[in-house]
């Protein structure tokens, strides 16, 4: 093979690079000082994401390199930079974090860079092999931080059982990948929809059982019914830190290599194949869907432990985002999960600081009365509660809006689905406001003493804050941007397709 | 800069300063009790100063014209088709003329609250700038987000300075609302896209829905109207979906519920007239026998039940069920007299049961107990007390020459003259509301302020102080002005309620052809 036609382009893949190497270094730093170097390992992490954030803004537009297995398109571009504020805040909050309970530094910081690398690859993954190279560098470098804290009984359960529910799914996927590339003799993404919308799929009854595996393996990854049953104990039990990181970023990853995946390969409708292929998953996402939103939010009404209630209700949020998955427009999905990130992410780094070290404080009935006692940590957490609960101003009600619409005015025999939604947000905004109205509404307990807040949390709250409000209240220049692209994006779908 | 934007966002300008004052008073150590009271004071300043700007909008208003005037239109959120568009029409002005005019008394009515003054204040302030924000957006995605930003304060309001029961009340009116309005959500983002998916501006998808430009299937527009009218209903609320309000009444701070009846179940009857009318005429027509047939089991239930209330602040809860009852009674009786009456009536239920509120408030003060049967002959400690209260008791059971009448009177003329089936029938049951008014508060007045004083505690009630007389003087005042010279109020919004009525009626021929 001619080395032009690899298209080898070292800067497509810079972000990636960045990571990794910032994760290399950050272990010889660790292994160099003698204390574990906890700022400067922490101060090169938040260096090597803004070098990797600068990078991914800065790409070329579009294109494919490394013989199509690194992608350049908008969907990278948007869920990379969800990607990258995720790992940001991440840093921010574990320098506390590792101190507080006395951790080695070095090795979680080394974890979260190498984890945003997986990320990143699966965001840009051209190819089913690079959607399962960055799947389980991101996965396993998250076994690992589930179970960092590793006196812990919880976090040790919550690892192993990640892991080994996590290694089950991803056989799935590698199951899939096989049967697929067994139909249609290739494990490009992008040729295998040539391949689908051509009618040149060898074996098409594989493809279709393929493609069930390859749902069956996102969607345990992006934590959807019927396949959640493992995120609340593995929430509960993982620090609360790193609950909110793979709560969120490799969820968001997963999403774009889903959608790369489904939406873009398996949604063309050229061939009777091609078009019972995409009927076929439409409608399986669609159930999912509903049956994802409604078993997180019924089960997490009846959550006490409030990290509990937050997986079930990451479980519903991931049910939203599938509302608008069926569009197959990646905008109203980047955008919710942007949101959603921002969010998920602020409402953990709160529960972090209330628990202490060693998680010791995480239920709901803990909070009674500290609304007004800290209002610093209390505040940003009811914010962060309503705009997941979808009240406006927040990024919350902005996101929601815009998944509802485009799904109302894209997908109009799914629109079902939009009400199912909407009955479901009304359901959660009573579980939603269950820790606000303990927080400020109740009488504070005896013996409450304030938790101590470093100044890298107090800047990632700050961030997350601003960012909630910010996409709830001027949401145009991100909004503009990403729709500019999705139309060019079905443009060139539709040039190609011919 | 805008009239209409400075009277929004002063209130919430002002709550900023609060916060900064908070923040750079409180680390001076001066004390809680004199920091509470600067709280009061800025507080008090800025809703007084936001209604004086107000009253400019009056002066500026042009009754000629029926669409919104004085707007500002900018554009927001471009992606979406989102604009900032304020401004005032006939119907909405005056309703927020009554926003303004109820804070200041709202405040004043809860001086006496010690309990986290900053923040109560706060929520005050951020309240007024939703309520205000609801009667000026001329953009549907505005109205819904201020819509949605009442909630939030006024559900604080109940859960931290309410009653007893107040967690159970705050979390069943948050989750009522949030009921009706996230099903709004869903018929704003279909007639959004059924319009082309370009604007949210109100006046022009009136236009494109009434003329046909834009087409929506009958079927649909039945839905898109029951998910409308379903969040209004249960902000009025029309029976059966009035539950939440006794609750919510009974456990809010005073303040609390005189804006809750005052101005936010106006915000149910306001949408009712800006949305379900003008947007589905054809459809509010055929709803209308039924939505009329509500409104006076509302009428007569709401009075009823009011009339076996033990607690003096229910049975105000349960009368506002009721005249709010005649409120939508009026607006779908689709003719001049019954609209405007209900416009009317929205004002003057406004001014008066705040008032009749913070009466019961100011007993409630002295005795903290709301009970009737607690009471008796208090009249003879609180004589000026005691006079305001039956004048605020009068307008509310609507004598003629104050506020009540006007409207009642105007809502069952118009329902009588009505072309809507059987409206004549509901009028003659309407009627039987008002004499049931007259009976419960007349009772109530009774067994409260007259007779022998029986208990030893209520002889030595002190009679209103500066504070109470400056809160509740205002509301009197006002009922006796709108009761005088209704025309005053009644001209101005004519053309604006006619153009409502207008669409209503075009259609109706329309579709008889």
């Amino acid at each position: 093979m001619q080395l032009e036609s690899l298209n080898l382009n070292y800067w497509a893949i810079a972000p990636e690079l960045i990571t990794s190497l910032a994760a290399v270094l950050i272990m010889l730093v660790d292994a160099l000082s003698k204390r574990g170097a906890r700022k400067a390992n922490a101060a090169i992490s938040l260096v090597a994401i803004a070098l990797a954030f600068i990078a991914i803004v800065q790409q070329e537009p579009a294109g494919s390199y490394f013989n199509g297995m690194v992608v350049n398109d908008p969907i990278r571009l948007f869920f990379s930079i969800t990607i990258l504020i995720v790992a940001f805040l991440a840093v921010l909050f574990s320098s506390q974090f590792v101190r507080d309970e006395g951790l080695p530094p070095g090795e979680f910081f080394n974890l979260i860079m190498f984890a945003t690398a997986g990320m990143l690859m699966l965001a840009s993954a051209g190819d089913l092999v690079t959607v399962f190279l960055g799947l389980e560098i991101a996965s396993i470098t998250t076994y690992v931080m589930a179970g960092y804290r590793r006196y812990d009984v919880r976090a040790n359960e919550s690892s192993l059982k990640y892991f080994l529910l996590g290694s089950f799914a991803t056989a799935f996927l590698l199951y899939g990948m096989a049967l697929v590339y067994g139909a249609t003799k290739t494990t490009n993404i992008a040729a295998i929809k040539t391949a689908i919308s051509t009618g040149q799929v060898l074996y098409p009854s594989l493809l279709l059982i393929g493609a069930a595996m390859l749902l069956v393996g996102f969607g345990f990854k992006i934590a959807s019914a019927p396949f959640h049953l493992w995120t609340p104990d593995v929430y509960e039990g993982a620090p609360t830190i790193v609950t909110g990181f793979m709560g969120t970023g490799p969820k968001v990853a997963v999403f774009a290599a889903f959608m790369r995946v489904f939406a873009d390969s398996f949604g063309t409708w050229q061939n009777p194949l091609g078009t019972q292929l995409r009927g076929t998953w439409l409608a399986a996402i669609a159930v999912i869907a509903i049956i994802t939103m409604t078993v997180g939010n019924v089960i997490a009404i009846s959550q006490k432990n409030i990290k509990r209630l937050l997986a079930y209700s990451s479980i519903a949020h991931a049910g939203y985002a599938l509302v608008g998955f069926v569009t197959q427009n990646f905008a109203p999905v980047a955008f919710y999960m942007l949101a959603y990130s921002l969010m998920t992410v602020g409402a953990f780094a709160v529960i972090q600081m209330l628990a202490r070290a060693g998680d010791q404080k995480v239920e709901v009935e803990d909070y009674a009365g500290i609304g007004f006692e800290v209002p610093k940590l209390s505040i940003p957490l009811s914010i962060f509660l309503l705009s997941l609960a979808g009240i406006p101003p927040t990024a919350g009600f902005m996101s929601k809006f815009y998944l509802f619409k485009s799904a109302w005015d894209q997908a109009p025999l799914m629109r079902c689905l939009v009400i199912a939604a909407i009955i479901n947000s009304i359901i959660s905004v009573y579980y939603y406001i269950y820790p606000i109205v303990v927080m400020f509404f109740r009488p504070l307990a005896p013996g409450f003493t304030r938790p101590r807040v470093s100044w890298a949390t107090a800047i990632g709250l700050a961030i997350a804050l601003a960012g909630t409000l910010y996409l709830g209240l001027l949401p145009d220049r991100l909004l503009s941007a990403m729709e500019r692209s999705a139309k060019t994006q079905t443009v060139n779908a539709q040039v190609v397709a011919r | 800069m805008n009239i209409i934007t400075i009277t929004t966002f002063l209130p919430l300008v002002g709550a900023v300063a609060l916060l900064l004052h908070a923040m750079f008073r409180s680390k001076q150590g001066a004390s809680r009790e004199k920091l509470n009271n600067q709280y009061r004071w800025i507080t008090l300043l800025f809703t007084v100063v936001t209604f004086l700007i107000s009253l400019l909008i009056l002066v500026a208003f042009d009754p000629a014209v029926a669409g919104p005037q004085m707007v500002q239109k900018v554009p927001w959120i471009g992606a979406l088709g989102v604009n900032y568009y304020v401004g005032v029409d006939g119907i909405s002005f005056w309703l927020v003329l009554l926003t303004t005019f109820l804070m200041p008394i709202s405040v004043l009515a809860s001086w006496h609250i010690e309990k986290r003054v900053c923040e109560y204040m706060l929520f005050m302030l951020v309240l007024e700038t939703g309520m205000i924000g609801v009667f000026v957006s001329w953009d549907m995605f505005l109205f819904y987000l201020f819509f949605e930003i009442t909630l939030i304060p006024m559900y604080f309001l109940i859960g931290v300075w309410g009653g007893e029961r107040r967690i159970y009340a705050a979390i069943k009116f948050f989750v009522y609302t949030v009921v009706g309005s996230l099903l709004m959500l869903v018929a704003i983002i279909a007639i959004y896209l059924y319009d082309g998916g370009t604007t949210f501006d109100i006046v022009e998808i009136t236009q494109n829905l009434q003329s046909g430009a834009t087409a929506i299937p009958h079927d649909v527009k039945v839905w898109l109207w029951l998910a409308f009218a379903l969040a209004f209903f249960i902000k009025v609320p029309l029976f059966p979906f009035h539950t939440w309000l006794p609750d919510a009444h009974v456990e809010a701070p005073t303040a609390g519920s005189i804006i809750l009846a005052g101005v936010l179940l106006k915000m149910g009857t306001y949408g009712l007239m800006r949305f379900n009318l003008p947007f589905f005429p054809d459809v509010s027509r055929e709803a209308a026998p039924w939505v009329m047939a509500l409104a006076v089991v509302g009428i007569i239930y709401g009075a009823l039940v009011a009339m076996v209330q033990p607690d003096m602040k229910k049975l105000v809860a349960y009368s506002s069920v009721s005249h709010l009852g005649f409120v939508v009674l009026g607006i779908f009786a689709f003719t001049e007299m019954g609209m405007q009456g209900a416009l009317y009536q929205m004002l003057a239920h406004g001014v008066s049961t705040g008032a009749l509120f913070l009466c019961v408030g100011i007993i409630y003060e002295r005795r903290h107990t709301r009970l009737i049967e607690d009471f008796g002959g208090v009249a003879t400690p609180m004589p000026q007390y005691s006079t305001l209260f039956l004048i605020i008791t009068l307008s509310s059971l609507g004598l003629p020459l104050l506020n009540g009448f006007i409207g009642e009177f105007l809502i069952l003329l118009g329902t009588f003259t009505s072309d809507v089936p059987n409206a004549k029938l509901f009028a003659v049951l309407g009627c039987l509301g008002v004499i049931l008014s007259a009976v419960y508060l007349l009772w109530m007045l009774q067994r409260v302020l007259f007779g022998e004083t029986s208990k030893r505690e209520n002889a030595e009630l002190k009679d209103m102080d500066g504070r109470e007389v400056a809160a509740l003087v205002p509301l009197v005042v006002m009922t006796i002005v709108m009761g005088l010279t209704p025309m005053l109020f009644l001209r101005s919004s004519q053309k604006s309620v006619d153009n409502v009525r207008k669409a209503v009626e075009v259609k109706s021929l329309t579709r008889t052809k």
